[in-house]
């Protein structure tokens, strides 16, 4: 079995930690991919996600630290690691005055890669037709798919990418998504993939790792990080005066906020708890036009995640 | 779960790999069509100056090849050769200069077989120019006779040899020139930078000419080495290397372990 807990992940970091200078971007940091897993890598702009990208690649050296992939120490054997490793820093880089496929064949030829992979890699990301345009004529979304088929030229089991949707318009993201899935429990690729906007992964990791500030705040399954929202469902209560019921039941809506006209939210108790405050409603005379259960979202969760680093 | 280590390809593979798509990288660019025409410039001058003005020049009965490859080399060498070479680098270094480098240090070669691909390319491409230049220059001489016989080109012989160790000579002289600004480019990161330093470069060798060390700088090598085309009535080059040429590939050794190091603790690929 792939997830197993037991095995030894696919990419590990222990006490990673980078500076440029003086100034610290990366602390400590413990990250754990296991193999057959699709990793999200949440952070938002400048909390040290494409550091850490090229960190895991061997293109900045660790202030301390140490980066293992495949169980193998990657400043030792980067040479050969890498050899099984497809990576999409930032934009790709692409050279502009060659073509779609000059560009793949560049890399092709440079990794010592069957030659058929060319054409596959084009085709697998729909670029086929485009493949004789030089890449200056290329959009951002074509761009982006191109250095993705750079990444998927070596039949790589690892993927490292770096924000894979940036300039994607709904439908290439859609599409990328279902192309990370395919790979993942098709192919058997393990995948890390970094974004600020967990609504734009959500659907397809199957971890999650939140940067903040250079620190790891929160690193697990997807579903441990749904346990973590939990505690933080809200009650929300649908009436004609917020005011007027805050002032006739101070005692059960003890904590609770104004979130608009006759809205009124507050923090999830029980079952009990809102069947009481239904009840007093109901006999001080108040109307009920809702009563519902709110969870926060993910994306709720991410914020709170990355906030409570910046207070 | 243990992992096998994978295999890693060998130096010469790596190296060999990255070649391959260094020359792949090429097409259509500004450095190759530099390289594959830039000797034409000293020779369309050298060719009109002698269809128009060639009868001032060679007396008659004369052998005007001396004369001619004479005036067509001292074109070339003093100022275009070291802007060809200053250039060629800057041109080359500068295709990873956007991203690039970012995704080319995160494939599996390593960092020795990218510096020594590009430094392989760069002297193949300076041989090649050199070489298409004495074939444009021989091939213009033989026009010339057929153009204008009476400059009695066709009823000399060209003599290659000295020709040939002219080539060589000159080949020698670029070396300095095209190491230390093939470890600039890689030190600077972009075009600019280096092509400052190269005019600064040539500009002062060019001043410097009666300076009694003036062997010592690269850029001037190439003029230095002029003084080894000899003869009125036949060419005759020396095979021996001048000072010159020993300072060039001196300066060519150390800015080639300066550009290695360079590249082996670059700074921090950020771009």
């Amino acid at each position: 079995m792939r997830s197993a807990s037991t095995a030894a992940p696919l990419l590990e970091s222990h006490d990673l930690s980078f500076r440029f200078g003086a100034r610290p971007i990366l602390h400590a940091l413990n990250l754990r991919v296991e193999a057959g897993s699709i990793y999200g890598f949440l952070g938002p702009n400048g909390a040290g996600k494409s550091t850490t990208m090229r960190l895991l690649l061997g293109l900045l050296r660790p202030t301390s630290g140490s980066v293992r992939l495949f169980g193998h120490e990657l400043a030792r054997h980067r040479v050969a690691l890498l050899g099984r490793v497809g990576a999409l820093i930032e934009s790709p880089s692409l050279y502009d005055h060659l073509t779609g496929r000059e560009n793949v064949e560049a890399t092709r030829r440079l990794r010592g890669v069957p030659a058929h992979r060319t054409a596959e890699v084009l085709a697998l990301v729909g670029l086929s037709a485009d493949a004789h345009r030089p890449a200056r004529e290329y959009s951002l979304g074509m761009r982006q798919r191109l250095g993705l088929a750079l990444a998927l030229l070596p039949n790589p089991d690892l993927l490292l990418l770096d924000e894979p949707t940036n300039g994607l318009d709904p439908t290439g993201i859609i599409e990328m998504r279902a192309l990370l899935r395919s790979l993942c429990h098709e192919h058997g690729k393990t995948i890390l993939v970094s974004s600020h906007l967990i609504s734009e992964i959500e659907k397809t990791v199957t971890h999650v790792g939140v940067i903040q500030r250079g620190r790891l705040v929160f690193q697990g399954s997807l579903p441990d990080l749904q346990r973590l929202q939990t505690g933080r469902a809200q009650l929300v209560l649908e009436t004609e005066n917020a005011d007027t019921c805050r002032n006739l039941l101070p005692g059960l809506l003890a904590g609770a906020k104004v979130a608009g006209p006759g809205i009124l939210q507050l923090p999830w108790l029980s079952r009990e708890h809102a069947a009481e405050l239904a009840a007093g409603l109901v006999s001080a005379g108040q109307p009920i036009y809702g009563l519902r259960q709110e969870q926060p979202t993910l994306e709720d969760t991410f914020l709170h995640l990355t906030a409570r680093m910046n207070e | 779960m243990e992992y096998t280590l994978p295999v890693a390809p060998g130096p010469l593979t790596q190296l060999g790999r990255t070649l391959v798509a260094d020359a792949l990288k090429l097409r259509r660019t500004a450095a190759l069509w530099l390289a594959l025409g830039g000797g034409a410039l000293p020779v369309l001058l050298n060719l009109l100056i002698f269809y128009f003005k060639g009868h001032l020049l060679v007396k008659p009965g004369q052998n005007p090849w001396p004369q001619y490859v004479g005036m067509s080399w001292q074109t070339a060498s003093v100022l275009l050769l070291p802007m060809f070479v200053v250039l060629l680098s800057g041109l080359v270094v500068n295709l990873e200069n956007r991203g690039g480098w970012r995704h080319l240090l995160a494939q599996p070669v390593g960092r020795g077989a990218v510096f020594g691909s590009k430094l392989l390319l760069l002297l193949v491409l300076n041989a090649v120019a050199q070489t298409l230049y004495v074939l444009l220059l021989l091939g213009a001489g033989v026009l010339l006779g057929w153009l204008k016989p009476d400059l009695g080109f066709q009823s000399h012989s060209i003599s290659l040899l000295p020709v040939l160790r002219m080539l060589g000579h000159t080949y020698v002289a670029t070396l300095g020139i095209l190491g230390v600004q093939y470890g600039l480019a890689l030190a600077f990161r972009g075009f600019v930078g280096p092509l400052a330093v190269g005019i600064a470069g040539i500009v002062s060798a060019l001043t410097l000419l009666r300076w009694e060390h003036i062997d010592l700088v690269p850029y001037a090598a190439p003029t230095r080495i002029l003084r080894l085309l000899e003869g009125d009535t036949q060419l005759s080059v020396t095979a021996t290397l001048s000072p010159a040429e020993w300072y060039s590939l001196g300066w060519f050794a150390l800015a080639v372990l300066v550009g290695y190091l360079l590249l082996l603790l670059r700074r921090p690929v950020t771009d």
